[in-house]
Order: C-alpha cells, then structure tokens, then sequence
C-alpha cells in the first residue's frame, strides 16, 4: 500500500506528515505562525516564508522519526505546488524536489485546494464521489462538486474576500484579534445575533457566487455607531456569514444532481455555528453531512500526502520542473467570476 | 565530492568539486525561474552520483532565491543523509573576483530591494571582511573604498561614486573552491541582510 510523505506550506503553517493509501496516518506535524504574524494583524508573507525554510526540514525528520520510516520506504514524496503565498509554496516544493531527486522518488505536485477537497475521504472510508464540497478558509470560498480525483466542477466562488477573511477582517475591526474566526465565534456566544442588521450580501440572487466586503464594510459602520456591543455584533456578523454560506449552498444543491453528500472542509468548517447549519441543510435534502475532523480543517500536511497518494495511485505524478503557482484553479474550465478577489 | 547550489542572485548555478579541482558545472544567468530550473540542473550534473556534502549560498540576495537554494538543499540533505553548509554570496564573488587578477581590496555590490546594494568590502590576504555588509542606498555606497567594484550592482556603485573599475559579476557555484574553509561552512540559515519590509501594526 503506498506511503507518502507530504509537505504544506502555502500559507501560515509548515506542515509534513506520513499517510498511506489505506487511510492510516503514520505522522503528523503542524507548526503555526501565529505569534510570529500576531504584531502585524494578519500573514505577513514574507514573514511566513522566512519561517517556513527555518522549519520545515527539522519537520520533516521528526515526522520521519515519529514514524519511524527511512525515506527509502516511502513511495512518493508530496507537496503543496499551490495555490498560495508563493514565497512559502516554493520553499515546500523545493524541499520535496530535493528530497525527491536525494531519495529517488516521484514527485507528486498537489493542488492545496484539492487537498482539501478530498480531506474528508481521509476519515470517512464510506464517502464516495461525486459529492458537493463547501471549501470555506481564510483564502477560498468555493463550492465543488468533487467527481473524483482530479475531476472538479466549481459551482460558485466568492467574488470579493473569502469568508475566513471576513472573519480576520472583521475580527480585527472589533478588536479582537489574530486570527479572527475562533475569537470571533467565542465572543459572538455572548451576544445576540438578531441585534445588528446587517447585510447578506448575492442571498437570493440568480448568481451563483459569494460576497462578503460588503458585510465587512457594515461591521465597521456598526461598530462607529457606537450603538451596539461587540458581543452583539459579532453574533450578527457570525449569523450573517452563515446565511450566506446556506443560501449560496442550498442553490448549489440545485445543480449538483447525484451528490451522495454534502460535506465541508477548510478553517472557517471549525465554526460550530457553520457546521450546525450546514449539517440541519443536508439533513432536509436526505443527504449525508460530512465534516472532516477539526484539526484536518485547518491547514495540514496529511490532506496533502492524502491526496498525493490518491494522485500516485492513478500514475498522475509530476516532473521536477514544475513550477509553484499562486494562482492555481482546481476547475480550469470554470467561467470567470466577476469582482477582482478571486484567488481561484 | 562536493555539491554546490548557488541561486541566491540572477544566476542559477551548480557545480561539482572534487577538492579544489572542478569536476562539473552548470552555470545560467536566469534572472528568474530558479525554482523550475534548479533540480534538473542538479540531477543532470549529479547523474544519480551522491555527494559526501552540501555548500548553498545563504545569501544575501533575492529573498526567494536564497530560500530556493536552502531549500532544495535541505531536501536534498535528508535524501541523501550529507551535511549542509553555507556561504555568503559576497565573500563568494570576492573570492572568484581576487582569483581574477591583483587587486588587494574589492568592494562587492549586489543589487538589494528598494534601489540599496548589499555592499562588503575584503582584503585578499588573508581573505577577510574588511567593512561588514550594509544594505545601502548607491550614494550612501560610493563610500565603499576600494578600487574595483563587483557584483550585478558594481556599475551602479561607480557611477554613484564617479570613479573606480566596475566588474559585473554573479555568484558561480565553481568558485565556492576558492572559498578559505571557515568561509564555507557557515550554518545553513538565510543571510537576508535586510529586514521584512512589513511593519507591525501594535
């Protein structure tokens, strides 16, 4: 059964781990930056590069360790190629041409989004394609439907910032903050999310997409009023960004016909309000709802070795030339969404 | 049998040593595209042969050449279960340039962000830093002492100053032979030689 090393770095977490093709995680590390980023009230990419190449290599030796597996039993060595902060993603995919090339093993270059897509089926053996994927973090906001590995139909993307954004964003207006989501939920307990009226920005519209500058922009008028506290105002905002996600997800269902399941993954699906909603949402289509655990939510490397091995075991692996990519659509074919924040 | 990897800088260059004898070498003014360039450079010069060590240029340089460099060579390090070490890009265009011709000094220039130049300024003998690496702007360079300028920034440092001899230059990797030994094995760690242009914001 195969067994693959993968490497994250496209954002704020250096990540390695070791996962087979039968599901099991041999290893796992994950090393944040938040501390390092904290100062500046959000990722510096710089910064984030610079702690990347400090980090990684001990990672992977530990992970190697943990394991205890030499790199000669490994199958095939996987790695984030984007997209991402391309500082960060060179510095994961020029350590795994190193270690490719040292230990004479294929390179598999992994879509980040994809290894998202296909985290749930890391955990969940009876998840079976093709399913509708609501990719929700602090850099996407799409909805997928996952036809198999490789295959993906992206059915809606945000337009503007990506929910996790507004979460960061709004979360630094209120004073909260870095990162924003998890301090946001925990004051929105507080407060009573019918209290501020604020918008829900394409709900309802035949567009298929998400927006949430808007709401971001209401957050901050919200809280210059000075009619409100924040407390109340986080819970409305919370409120507000999961009617979005529901609306935009229950249109999706429309045209995501044969779906086994709905499923979640990225950062912002640690959001238990989120997950609630989107749980009661399939429960009412008679569909399975399925959310990976919390830790594979968040940026890991065992998504990515996941989704390397799936890619190995179907011969797709790449050549030690490929280029990292910022920019990197997981649907090539998918239309053009207006607004200019489209990162995929 | 050596390996060096040097892609801090518009170049993208490799090389094999055999001690101070030059067994292979691979060396491309690229500008960009290290990151696609660099292993396939290293396979073809390595052709499946392990190395007993690594030597990367840390820098200073561009910011994602030097992590391209260090990068690949901690990958590569793992693999092959070698040691890393590293040097710095001036000291290894002073040595390559002192190789070249009489000079006792020479001031090296390499193009920085924001307009500076990292400059470092070394005697031949014994080889050493003369003035520490300042990141600077090119009139706040012409300071530099000595006569003959290298680097990719050397023409920029002598037009600023109006006089001395200008040699254009790039960091090849075959050079790191030239290298006293001190100077090449430095930990292999980033010299950015200039800070994040980010500011906190608390």
């Amino acid at each position: 059964m195969s067994l693959i090393l993968g490497i994250e770095s496209s954002c704020d977490e250096t990540a390695a781990a070791l996962v087979t093709a039968d599901r099991r995680i041999l290893a796992h590390r994950v090393a944040g930056q938040e501390s390092a980023h904290r100062p500046f009230g959000g990722v510096v990419p710089e910064i984030a590069a610079r702690a990347h190449v400090e980090i990684l290599p001990s990672l992977i030796e530990e992970v190697l360790a943990e394991a205890n597996i030499p790199l000669g039993q490994v199958d095939a060595i996987a790695a984030t190629a984007g997209p991402g902060l391309i500082g960060g993603v060179m510095v994961g995919l020029m350590t795994a041409k190193g270690l490719s090339l040292s230990a004479n093993k294929p390179l598999v270059a992994v879509n980040h989004l994809e290894g998202h897509a296909l985290s749930p089926m890391l955990t969940d053996p009876d998840l079976a394609f093709p399913y509708l994927l609501l990719l929700v973090s602090g850099g996407h906001c799409q909805l997928l439907f996952v036809e198999g590995v490789g295959r993906y139909r992206r059915l809606a993307t945000t337009i503007d910032d990506a929910a996790g954004e507004a979460f960061d964003k709004s979360a630094k207006l209120l004073g909260l903050g870095f990162p924003g989501g998890p301090a946001v939920e925990k004051t929105a307990q507080e407060g009573d999310s019918r209290a501020v009226p604020l918008p829900r920005p394409l709900v309802g519209t035949a567009e298929p997409h998400f927006s949430f500058a808007g709401l971001k922009s209401a957050v901050l008028r919200a809280r210059e009023s000075g009619r409100y506290t924040v407390p109340d105002i986080a819970a409305s905002f919370q409120k507000a960004v999961v009617d979005c996600l529901i609306d935009r997800t229950k249109r999706a269902l429309m045209h995501a016909a044969g779906a086994t399941a709905l499923v979640v993954a990225g950062g912002v699906a640690a959001n238990q309000a989120v997950r609630g909603a989107l749980q009661q949402l399939a429960a009412s289509h008679d569909l399975p709802f399925v959310a990976p655990p919390l830790w594979l939510c968040t940026d890991n490397a065992a998504m990515i070795a996941w989704a390397g091995a799936l890619r190995f075991e179907a011969g797709l692996v790449d050549d030690l030339d490929v280029a990292a990519r910022a920019r990197w659509p997981l649907d090539p074919h998918a239309e053009k969404a207006r607004g200019a924040g489209v990162k995929a | 049998m050596l390996l060096v990897i040097d892609s801090a800088t518009e170049a993208c260059s490799v090389a094999l040593l055999d001690e101070d004898r030059i067994v292979a070498e691979r060396h491309e003014i690229v500008g960009r595209g290290h990151a696609e360039r660099l292993i396939p450079m290293i396979a073809e010069l390595t052709g499946g042969m392990k190395p007993d060590a690594i030597f990367v240029d840390c820098g200073p340089g561009s910011f994602t050449g030097i992590r391209v460099g260090l990068a690949a060579a901690q990958g590569l390090a793992i693999g092959w279960s070698v040691p890393v070490h590293g040097y710095s890009s001036l000291a290894l265009i002073a040595a390559g340039n002192f190789a070249q011709g009489e000079a006792d000094q020479l001031t090296v220039a390499l193009h920085g962000g924001h307009g500076q130049l990292f400059v470092e300024t070394y005697a031949r003998e014994p080889f050493r830093v003369l003035e520490p690496l300042q990141s600077l702007f090119p009139a706040e360079a012409a300071a530099a002492p000595a006569h003959l300028v290298a680097g990719s920034g050397a023409e920029t440092l002598v037009a600023a100053r109006g006089h001395g001899e200008a040699v254009t230059a790039y960091p090849r990797a075959a050079d790191a032979r030239l290298l006293p030994t001190a100077l090449r094995v430095l930990p292999p760690r980033p010299l950015y030689g200039r800070a994040p242009d980010a500011k906190p914001k608390m």
